[in-house]
Order: structure tokens, then C-alpha cells, then sequence
């Protein structure tokens, strides 16, 4: 019998992300409330005007760290199903970025567990964007992961 | 800032990703200012400084991530 997290849809695309296929994944009858997170480009960051982004992964470690963000929502709350999909290359205002879905039979586990998996994402998943301005572009500023005890202090 | 996407290393027994990350520091100098702000992975997983490497390990050191 599968897992609960093994029905679950991860992915990292390189073309535009269907909110609507998101939502088809996670939605079935035994539930009864649905949540959505929809990151998208900006069109300014501190005070100077986008044009576009770039984003990439360390891909394998990028998926790893997303299917355990699954797998520790459906620990911690009384949800169905999630899916988290996020778009790498280049990525115009407006465009999205990264797109949360996540079922469940009330309202209040899939709100939760739809804001614990996009701030988690946004700490411990491997990826970067760049931003582009009119006048030169930058790295933007990140998180850095929480680093884990050294092996013999972890045990 | 290196060039390099990946590449493949041989180390001597017991060798620990910050002994992997001053060879590197060795041939790039540069890195050295950055060592305080960059976390190490090992096999897709976050990984203390201390931790021993074994032959065919999947090692990354890591930036602050910004995605979402």
C-alpha cells in the first residue's frame, strides 16, 4: 500500500506551472476544503523595478527536501494530499514561481499545513533566484538552512 | 565563482566535508570569505562540517537558498 506522501505530486518545471492541474491532483470528495499558495514575480525589489528573474536548483537535493516537506505535513496534520511545484529558468513579472496545493476533510489543517510547507520551502530548499533590474542584477538575498549538530552530538 | 557545476574528488580515509571544502579553498582563495555563510550537503541531505565522507558520497557546499 502506498504512502500517504507517495500520492503526493513534487516537481520542478522548466515551463509554466497549471494551477489548475494542482488543484485537480489534490482535490477528492472525502475532503472538504482546499488551499492554495500562488508565488509569483514581483515587479520591484527594495525600490528598483524587476524585469525578470532566473532560478535554479541543485535539482535532486531541491526534490529530496520538497517530497520530506510532504512527508512532514502529513505527520503533523490532518490532511489528504499536497502538491508543491516550483519553475526554474527565467520568469517574467507575473509569472509563478512556486505553487502550493494542499486537501483535507476541514479548512484549518490544509491552511496550516499550506503556510508550514512554503515557509519551510523557502528555508531549506536548494534554490536561488537572481533578480534582473534596468541597471544590473543580483543574487537575491536567502536564507541560510539550518545547519544539523555535528554526527556525534546528533545521536 | 569556481567555473565548475560538479566534479569528482579523491580524498584519504576520514577526510570530513571541511577538509573537502579547504582543498577547495586551497585552489580558490575566494571561497574562504564565504565559508561562515554557506551550508554543506551530503547524499541531498544538510550535513555538520564533522561529518566523514565515504567513497561515492554527493557533496555540495550551499549558499542561502532563495526560492518560493
Amino acid at each position: 500500500m502506498p504512502t500517504l506522501s507517495e500520492m503526493d505530486w513534487c516537481e520542478l518545471l522548466r515551463g509554466p506551472i497549471d494551477p489548475n492541474a494542482a488543484v485537480r491532483h489534490v482535490r477528492a470528495d472525502r475532503d472538504g476544503a482546499l488551499v492554495t499558495f500562488d508565488g509569483f514575480v514581483r515587479n520591484e525589489s527594495h525600490g528598483r523595478r524587476t524585469r525578470y528573474l532566473e532560478y535554479e536548483a541543485y535539482e535532486s537535493m531541491a526534490l529530496a527536501k520538497m517530497r520530506e516537506i510532504c512527508t512532514q505535513i502529513h505527520n503533523q496534520y490532518a490532511i489528504h494530499r499536497v502538491a508543491i511545484l516550483h519553475r526554474l529558468g527565467h520568469l517574467d513579472v507575473g509569472e509563478t514561481s512556486v505553487l502550493i496545493a494542499v486537501s483535507a476533510p476541514h479548512r484549518a489543517a490544509a491552511f496550516d499545513a499550506c503556510r508550514f510547507a512554503i515557509d519551510t520551502l523557502k528555508r531549506t530548499v536548494p534554490i536561488w533566484k537572481k533578480e534582473f533590474f534596468e541597471d544590473g542584477a543580483v543574487w537575491a538575498d536567502g536564507e541560510l538552512p539550518p545547519a544539523p549538530l555535528p554526527p556525534e552530538a546528533a545521536s | 565563482m569556481t567555473g565548475l557545476s560538479d566534479e569528482s574528488v579523491d580524498l584519504i580515509e576520514g577526510s570530513t566535508l571541511a577538509d573537502l571544502f579547504e582543498l577547495y579553498q586551497r585552489r580558490f582563495p575566494a571561497l574562504t570569505s564565504f565559508r561562515s555563510s554557506l551550508v554543506a550537503s551530503r547524499n541531498q541531505e544538510f550535513a555538520a562540517w564533522e561529518t566523514l565522507l565515504s567513497a561515492g558520497d554527493d557533496v555540495a557546499f550551499l549558499p542561502p537558498v532563495s526560492g518560493g
